[in-house]
């Protein structure tokens, strides 16, 4: 059981580090962007070919693939978001799933459709209670919980982090006092999805990586935003680590329903919101 | 200062605004009153650069400012108070007049004296949530934040909607010692307001100014202006 724990504990902080961009983006800009889902997974790929480049360096690959990918995703916002800005979700959708689609097959022509393991960086386990747990899944958790507070702080501290919590609120506001949204909503962005990919290598361990792993993390992020509550932090890594421990539990006794269970937690929280809204 | 001449506004296909004509001259403060959905918060959106006119023009100094966007008119010196009294509520009172002035490119202390100026008490609620405040001290953070930096022309929506008496008294003296400093076009209801502050009033009516007056003895006539709410 305290595996199992500590299971649902790291596919949640996986999904955290996901769904934050997610979360962000929906919160500022009202955009249901899939192309996070395509960023994560080249991220990662770019992260396995970044590998043999620097010797098996888990750290020097991560930061090289992290920083190539910021650049991507700046084109992403720049060109495709920031056109979409004031359109219908329909088109958001369409033109971001296009660039999903575009990344997965690139990822399938450049590198094959076979998964690709990657080896656990620390390779330790702790023996707790006759289970042995690797301490690599504990370091994820912590990652997620050190980034948590960080942003609180990011949000709460900067004058940039403050812009855009305002701007959530009340962007028509924020423009009028002289600040231009969109450049601090281009590094949110850019920020999100610097953490997406994070979130992919610190999970490609785990996981491996195959060139669906975008759309996968993709449908179970939209759950959490969807529970959390769109734009809110807070409730972005109360539902990402609850659904995590959701998928870990079901998974446990009934490993194919893992998923599916997601959203059945959804669709009752769901349920139980739309009630509230009606009583009150 | 600020000329607008056959101003057209839609949503979408549903026009709101019809070929419109306003002049405001500097340092003054002009009251736009109609009944509901005249299409003054439309008007007051629209020179703040919050919605695009279909057509017409918009002149400020001389210079073309129509369906610019609005940081930019901010930038000039343009300020909108919206109608909803919304705050940046999970920001401290202190942080919202913080952007403004990160904003405006202004220090601080400058900033937050301009605001316990107009209301010394804010002080108490400095560290506070904005979104404890009441409706009254609502709008007053948001005047207040309207004169950080170099404020030109104000654009004010009825700032007396839905407050209490006491409020209101506060808010009519707020604004009555801002008059000749700035310009300010100023959408209100409450006759009694109008009168005392107004140097003109425009009477706006199915998106259209169907009438301006000037004259300081028919201002401070409210029974005559009663007929057009
Ligand atoms: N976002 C919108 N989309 C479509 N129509 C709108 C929108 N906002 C306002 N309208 C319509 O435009 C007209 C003018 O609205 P506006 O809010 O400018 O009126 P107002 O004079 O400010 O009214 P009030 O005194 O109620 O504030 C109304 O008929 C309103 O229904
Ligand atoms: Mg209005």
């Amino acid at each position: 059981m305290i595996q199992t724990i500590v299971y649902g504990f790291t596919i949640g902080a996986i999904l955290y580090f996901f769904s934050v961009g997610l979360a962000l983006t929906f919160g500022t800009m009202r955009i249901i962007n899939f192309a996070h889902g395509m960023v994560y997974a080249v991220g990662v790929y770019l992260f396995i070919a970044f590998l043999k480049v620097f010797d098996d360096s888990f750290l020097l690959a991560l930061a090289a693939s992290v920083i190539a990918m910021l650049p991507v995703a700046y084109i992403i916002e720049r060109f495709i978001i920031r056109r979409l800005y004031g359109e219908g979700l329909d088109y958001a959708i369409i033109a971001t799933y296009g660039v999903l689609l575009i990344g997965t097959d690139a990822i399938k022509m450049l590198w094959g459709t076979t998964s690709q393991p990657v080896n656990d960086p620390v390779g330790i386990s702790i023996e707790v209670a006759e289970f042995g747990l690797p301490v690599y899944r504990i370091a994820i958790f912590a990652c997620a919980v050190v980034l948590f507070l960080a942003l609180r702080v990011f949000f709460k501290r900067s004058i940039i982090g403050r812009i855009v919590v305002a701007a959530l609120e009340d962007s028509d506001g924020v423009r009028c006092l002289g600040l231009d949204v969109n450049k601090y909503f281009s590094i949110i962005f850019v920020l999100g999805s610097a953490l997406a990919v994070l979130g992919g290598i610190l999970y490609a361990p785990i996981s491996s990586a195959e060139p669906y792993m975008g759309f996968h993390i993709l449908l179970l992020a939209f759950a959490v935003v969807i529970v959390g509550g769109m734009g809110n932090l807070n409730g972005t890594f109360v539902a990402a680590l609850a659904l995590g421990m959701v998928m870990a539990i079901t998974g446990r006794f009934w490993s194919q329903a893992a998923n599916a269970m997601v959203f059945v937690v959804m669709a009752l929280v769901l349920i139980v919101r739309s009630r509230k809204l009606d009583t009150d | 200062m600020l000329q607008i001449c056959d101003l057209g506004v839609a949503y979408g296909h549903a026009k709101v605004i019809h070929d419109l004509n306003l002049t405001l001259n500097p340092g003054e403060m002009v009251f736009i009153v109609g009944r509901n959905g005249a299409g003054k918060t439309t008007l007051l959106k629209t020179i703040a650069g919050l919605l695009k006119p279909m057509k017409g023009s918009i002149t400020y100094n001389d210079q073309s400012i129509a369906g610019q966007p609005p940081e930019k008119l901010a930038r000039l010196g343009f300020r909108f108070v919206a109608q909803d009294k919304k705050v940046f509520s999970e920001l401290t009172v202190r942080s919202n007049i913080e952007l403004a002035a990160y904003g405006a490119g202004e220090p601080m202390d400058k900033a937050w004296s301009k605001v316990t100026q107009i209301y010394p008490k804010i002080e108490e609620f400095r560290d506070m949530p904005a979104g404890n405040l009441s409706g009254g001290q609502r709008e007053i953070l948001l005047i207040g934040r309207a004169l950080v930096g170099d404020p030109k022309v104000l654009l004010i929506d009825e700032p007396t909607e839905g407050l209490a008496a006491i409020v209101i008294q506060d808010i009519f003296r707020i604004l009555s010692n801002m008059r000749n400093a700035v310009s300010a076009i100023i959408v209100e209801q409450n006759l009694s307001i109008v009168k005392r502050l107004a140097d003109r009033i425009y009477v706006m009516k199915e998106g259209n100014l169907i009438r301006e007056i000037a004259d300081k003895s028919e201002i401070a006539d409210s029974t005559q202006l009663e007929t057009y709410l």
